[in-house]
């Protein structure tokens, strides 16, 4: 019987004994499926990383992004002293802050009103109809809204039926933040929503039923029990929006802004686009914002985990086990 | 527990209608309507005449149906040049998306092999970081593949995302499968394509249909890389046709009365020509995506 324990350890695992070289070796098969996918992500993920370091070089087109020489924290200095830079910062602060009061909540609100349809075929029907745009480009929503809020569009259609006067949705900075939430809303409030739907489906149901028995009303189960529910998913989802506060959705803001609304939508990554493609490019420069950029995000990211799990929530990391293996 | 379950829903939604109910319909239903009215709206600006269009203030159903606009579309060729370059996009980046994919995560998810930590870490660090465009840019200037179509299939490898998904499903399998065929002396890639793979087609399915849905929308690495007239992706064609010329135009809205083509109607026709392929595989990507989105939210 020993020997059988034995005989099956050696052949299927043999790791204990050997040294590492030689399971290295064993693995060899398994190194060659990785090579391909690795040899992608070296070339096309982690060489672009360290071409992050133009931020601190001056960049010249004949020498490459190698030979080009340090210069260390200077494109900072010109950075800082650009008002545009300052106020893409802000402009994009704001537009998240919106997006947090305005965008977050919606998708947790349709999940908490879907999961009280008792009709499965509506159910299936609204979700259907809730997740499609979002599998559509942003030029593709962005055609979309410019026929259906423009001024001959037919909104302003309704609304001059109704009574009401046209509104310039498109060409109006005033308006130009709640176009922004309302087209994000239209096109991905749905399929963020599946993600709740999802977490709720995973809730006890003994907990319903003891409810029941206690006689809540189906406003008080989804408050009291439905919401703290999915309280570390709509944690999660929000440490995930702080992780991107520098980020104000590009592809949306590119294709929806136009001549009359530039200004309103100059957000850090219109500015990155900006000043790397259109004007005189700069790489150094723009590597620097871009840089700052990702540091930003990322320290708020952890800051954003830290302020949970101090709350007591699981937060995004939640050990490093679980992490890696799931 | 299982018999618990229905019955205790029979009693809970004791098939009363209450006001709650109402409420929800109405709110729910006004949310999928106004999801829903715009794109009737821009099919039946693409079917109908000028004049209707002009004449009605809220066009969901052109009474005489015309095809002119599409052949305006057509005629004006740069659709023409979307679609083909989209499709050599997907002819050549699909098959490399799965490929690396396919491999990568069926390799980690081998479960015990040296510096597996490493790889797995290799792979969620990008998720965290990446080198942005500039350095994109200069990659691909110093290899060359600036202009050409090969700059955009490269660009795009491996979503992590996908990967994550995938290698989870890997190894929800069955270990024993894969040992047994070990000892037959089958080798990693043989297990993989003779019995990994055709357990796993439901995933393969899922994550090729992803990987098409984004190739089919890509547009900003086309836009930064390709500056060829003749090798414009899809999706710029359609921003050339639709948002571009919205600024020129409502500068003289005069010029678009007199325009013998109805310029509206041909751009909404582009809209749903771009939109079709996205329509047809929505049924497909629906059955599987609430799973795959699981997976993703908790990973990420």
């Amino acid at each position: 019987m020993e020997n059988i324990v034995a005989e099956k350890k050696k052949a299927s695992l043999d790791t204990n004994r050997s040294s590492l070289m030689s399971r290295v070796w064993k693995s060899r098969e398994v190194y060659l499926l990785l090579l391909p996918g690795v040899i992608w992500y070296i070339v096309f993920a982690y060489i672009p990383m360290y071409g992050l370091t133009l931020a601190f070089k001056t960049y010249k087109a004949n020498l490459g992004i190698f030979g080009s020489p340090w210069i260390g924290l200077d494109n900072y200095t010109y950075v800082f002293r650009d008002p545009a830079f300052i106020e893409s910062i802000w402009k994009t602060l704001w537009i998240n802050a919106g997006r947090i009061l305005f965008q977050f909540p919606i998708p947790i609100i349709l999940a908490l009103m879907l999961n009280e349809v008792r009709v499965n075929r509506y159910k299936k029907a609204i979700q259907t109809v809730y997740t499609f745009p979002h599998f559509l480009s942003w030029i593709i929503v962005a055609s979309i809204m410019i026929n259906t809020l423009n001024t001959q569009g037919m909104v302003n259609g309704i609304i001059k039926m109704l009574g009401g006067d046209a509104v310039n949705f498109l060409g109006s900075t005033e308006i130009f933040n709640s176009l922004l939430y309302l087209t994000e809303n239209w096109k991905s409030a749905g399929w963020v929503m599946i993600i709740y739907l999802a977490a709720i489906s995973g809730i006890d149901t003994e907990q319903y039923e003891s409810a029941q028995l206690d006689g809540s009303s189906r406003l008080q189960t989804m408050w009291y029990i439905t919401l703290p529910g999915i309280q570390n998913t709509i944690v999660v989802m929000l440490i995930l929006s702080v992780g991107n506060l520098m980020n104000a959705g590009f592809d949306q803001i590119f294709n929806i802004s136009n001549a009359a609304t530039a200004k309103a939508g100059e957000i850090l990554d219109m500015y990155i686009y900006r000043i790397t493609f259109q004007s005189a490019a700069d790489f150094s420069f723009s590597s620097a914002v871009s840089l700052f950029r990702s540091v930003i995000n990322f320290a708020l990211l952890l800051f954003a985990d830290r302020v949970c799990k101090w709350l007591g929530a699981e937060g995004l990391f939640p050990s490093r086990k679980k992490t890696v293996r799931g | 527990m299982a018999g618990v379950k229905p019955a205790f829903k029979r009693a809970y939604h004791h098939n009363q209608i209450q006001t709650l109910d109402i409420v929800l319909l109405v709110i729910l239903t006004f949310f999928a309507i106004a999801i829903i009215l715009p794109f009737i709206n821009v099919a039946a600006i693409s079917f109908s005449t000028q004049q209707e269009y002009l004449k009605k203030t809220v066009l969901l159903i052109p009474t005489e149906i015309t095809f002119e606009n599409f052949k305006a579309l057509f005629e004006d060729g740069r659709i023409w040049v979307g679609y083909r370059t989209t499709l050599l996009l997907l002819v050549l980046g699909l098959p490399l998306n799965m490929f690396l994919t396919t491999s990568m995560a069926y390799g980690l998810s081998r479960p015990d092999f040296p510096f597996k930590r490493f790889f797995v870490y290799f792979v969620v660090v990008t998720l965290l970081f990446h080198g942005g465009i500039v350095p994109m840019y200069l990659l691909m200037k110093q290899l060359k593949l600036i202009n050409t179509i090969w700059s955009v299939v490269l660009a795009y490898g491996v979503n992590s995302f996908y990967l994550i998904i995938m290698m989870n499903y890997f190894m929800s399998l069955p270990i024993s499968l894969m040992e047994s065929a070990k000892l037959d002396g089958a080798s990693e890639w043989r297990i993989l394509f003779n019995i990994i793979l055709p357990l796993s087609m439901p995933i393969i399915a899922t994550i090729l249909l992803f990987y098409a849905v984004d190739r089919w929308n890509e547009w900003f690495n086309a836009m930064i890389f390709i500056r060829k007239g003749n090798l414009v992706v899809l999706q710029l064609a359609l921003r050339s046709i639709v948002i571009d010329s919205q600024i020129s135009q409502q500068m003289n809205i005069s010029n678009v009365q007199t325009d013998v083509k109805f310029s509206e109607g041909m751009k909404m026709a582009a809209v749903i020509v771009t939109m079709i392929p996205i329509m047809c595989v929505f049924p497909f990507l629906q059955k599987h995506f609430v799973k795959g989105m699981l997976v993703g939210a908790i990973k990420a």
